[in-house]
């Protein structure tokens, strides 16, 4: 009986938890009256989406296809780069490798938001704001790219060491053992882990707010800061706008949850 | 011949492990710790619209650094930081705790739904910012309908545009935002506490308020550092819940370093002063920063 009292009280601290979601839902659901009644409606009289309406007016797919251009660059700067240097520093073990985890987990805290005016300032200098998108991959990768090492990094300590070893005496080489047996047994933290980078550079806004200025190439978080400031009254268009915006990514979320959790957990803190 | 060495060495020696771990050290090298110090040069030089391309700026010691303290909004800025930083992990971290305390029950779906609080954190901050905004609303907002029909206040709070709240409503959204990461890390603390050592102190006579205090608080000593100097990293680095809810206004009322520092560089284009801030920023968060990497690595030895 208690444990379902429990059971109770945890649904409701999770609804109460999570309302802004079903807020914004609920908002893109309202017709444009409905938002500007007091007391505010927990749910809308006449529930219907204006999807035609807000890609017509805020152009949505043209902004997220701009974000998911820059998470797809990001992701895969970071899971090239990042994928190698995890599995050695699970493996070695040299002083040379303690620095340098010390040297990523420092890297891994570096605000945007402080990074941007020097990153700025140098990709002006050498002319890479001509590709915006391109800029703003390349500084992204540069801050998930420590997150990715230190979240594969637990993943690959998790595969035992003789596994590999035992690959070296069947007489494959270093690579071998790398990419044929240590690579297949790792692949769905490492899955996991490029996910959590994915979705994180999908949701990318200081650097793509600075360095890019042309208004096609802008993404989604740029668009919807813009439209807050200008259209801040038509709440219904910018839930809807946020809604299509966010709702892949809660999908992909709700499929994941188990796994994101203790893959986040594993690197955090070990 | 040097060449097939130098191949063979990648494939099948130290070459090869070496390779894996220099190709993103020279990539954060060149996107992370050359911008690190190019901004303190830069803090150190006259940079604005004009002198931006060039490399030949001039230095000019201390100048910008006098300029960004003789500002008359400087120590407000800086005030509603320190205030935001400490506010925001209170909060995040005393309700983390106690849900993190709650969700140790044993009952059906308890990890399911306390996973489910991480929706939060895969959100893009910019939208939350934006729900926020709306949630806030001065005249048609829910938040203004609950205080008001619970008679906290008898008048709407006008949460983004009124000077004396627009801090403490950044602060509101960060929490809600910094709630599941601090859960989560916390409960993976308390999962590391064996569950005779409670038992024992139960037989002992040992109340559920005593238990927490004699046990659970010392034991959760060094997670409770590493999720305090997270949770403090993650509020300096708060950038788009600022830009999306007030941009800093009304007058900087509600402006915190690391927003002053970006509008400084791209809004009015002090970028001298822009990169001072940073610099004094990226100082604090270096310090934090070492507190943290410090607990994981003691956390590691044990």
């Amino acid at each position: 009986m208690k444990r379902y009292v429990f059971l109770l009280i945890a649904i409701v601290l999770a609804a109460i938890y999570l309302f802004p979601l079903y807020w914004m839902y609920v908002t893109a659901l309202k017709s444009g009256s409905d938002i500007f009644r007091y007391p505010p409606a927990f749910w809308p009289a006449h529930p219907r989406l204006q999807l035609a309406q807000v890609f017509a007016t805020y152009q949505v797919d043209r902004y997220v296809w701009n974000s998911f251009v820059v998470a797809l660059g990001a992701t895969f700067i970071t899971v090239l780069l990042g994928t190698g240097a995890a599995y050695v520093l699970a493996n070695v073990r040299h002083p040379i490798v303690t620095v340098a985890l010390f040297a990523i987990l420092m890297l891994q805290v570096l605000p945007p938001s402080l990074m941007v005016t020097p990153l700025f300032v140098a990709f002006n200098q050498l002319g890479l704001l001509e590709w915006p998108r391109f800029a703003v991959v390349l500084a992204t990768a540069a801050k998930t790219l420590p997150f990715y090492i230190v979240l594969c990094r637990a993943t690959f300590t998790q595969i035992p060491g003789e596994l590999r070893d035992a690959a070296l005496v069947d007489g494959n080489s270093r690579i071998g053992a790398f990419l044929h047996i240590v690579l297949p047994l790792a692949r769905n933290g490492i899955l996991v882990v490029s996910t959590l980078v994915f979705l994180q550079s999908f949701g990318e806004y200081v650097y793509s707010r600075s360095m890019i200025a042309t208004k096609e190439l802008q993404t989604a978080t740029v668009g919807l800061s813009s439209f807050l400031g200008a259209n801040s009254n038509d709440w219904v268009g910018l839930m809807t706008y946020a809604s299509i915006y966010v709702t892949p990514i809660l999908i992909v979320f709700v499929l994941l949850q188990r796994h994101i959790v203790s893959g986040l957990t594993a690197g955090a803190l070990k | 011949m040097k060449i097939m060495k130098i191949f063979n060495a990648l494939r099948d020696g130290n070459g090869f492990e070496s390779a894996l771990v220099i190709a993103p050290v020279v990539y954060l090298v060149a996107f992370s710790a050359f911008p690190l110090i190019y901004n303190v040069v830069m803090s150190f030089q006259h940079v604005d619209m004009f002198s931006i391309a060039t490399l030949n700026r001039p230095f000019v010691g201390l100048v910008n650094y006098i300029d960004v303290f003789s500002r008359p909004e400087t120590p407000g800025v800086l005030w509603n930081t320190v205030i935001f930083v400490i506010l925001s992990i209170v909060f995040q971290l005393s309700i983390g705790f106690a849900l993190a305390l709650f969700f140790q029950n044993d009952f059906p779906g308890a990890s399911y739904l306390r996973g489910l609080f991480l929706a939060g954190w895969v959100m893009p901050a910019l939208v939350v910012g934006a729900i926020w905004k709306w949630i806030f609303a001065g005249d048609f907002g829910v938040l203004n309908w609950v205080v008001r029909s619970l008679h906290i206040v008898n008048a709407p709070v006008f949460w983004i545009s009124d000077p004396a709240v627009a801090l403490y409503s950044i602060i509101i959204a960060n929490i809600w935002l910094g709630i599941p990461f601090n859960m989560i890390l916390l409960s993976v603390g308390l999962a590391g506490i064996p569950g005779d050592v409670y038992e024992a102190a139960a037989l002992d006579g040992a109340g559920p308020f005593q238990r927490f205090r004699t046990i659970t608080l010392p034991l959760m000593g060094s997670t409770l550092g590493a999720v305090i100097a997270l949770g403090a990293i993650f509020t300096l680095q708060q950038f788009d819940l600022v830009a999306a809810l007030t941009q800093g206004g009304p007058a900087n009322a509600s402006n915190v370093a690391q927003y002053w520092s970006w509008q400084l560089s791209f809004e009015t284009y002090e970028i001298s002063d822009g990169s001072v801030i940073a610099t004094l920023m990226l100082t604090v968060v270096a310090l934090v920063a070492l507190i943290y990497v410090r607990s994981v690595q003691r956390e590691q030895r044990l």
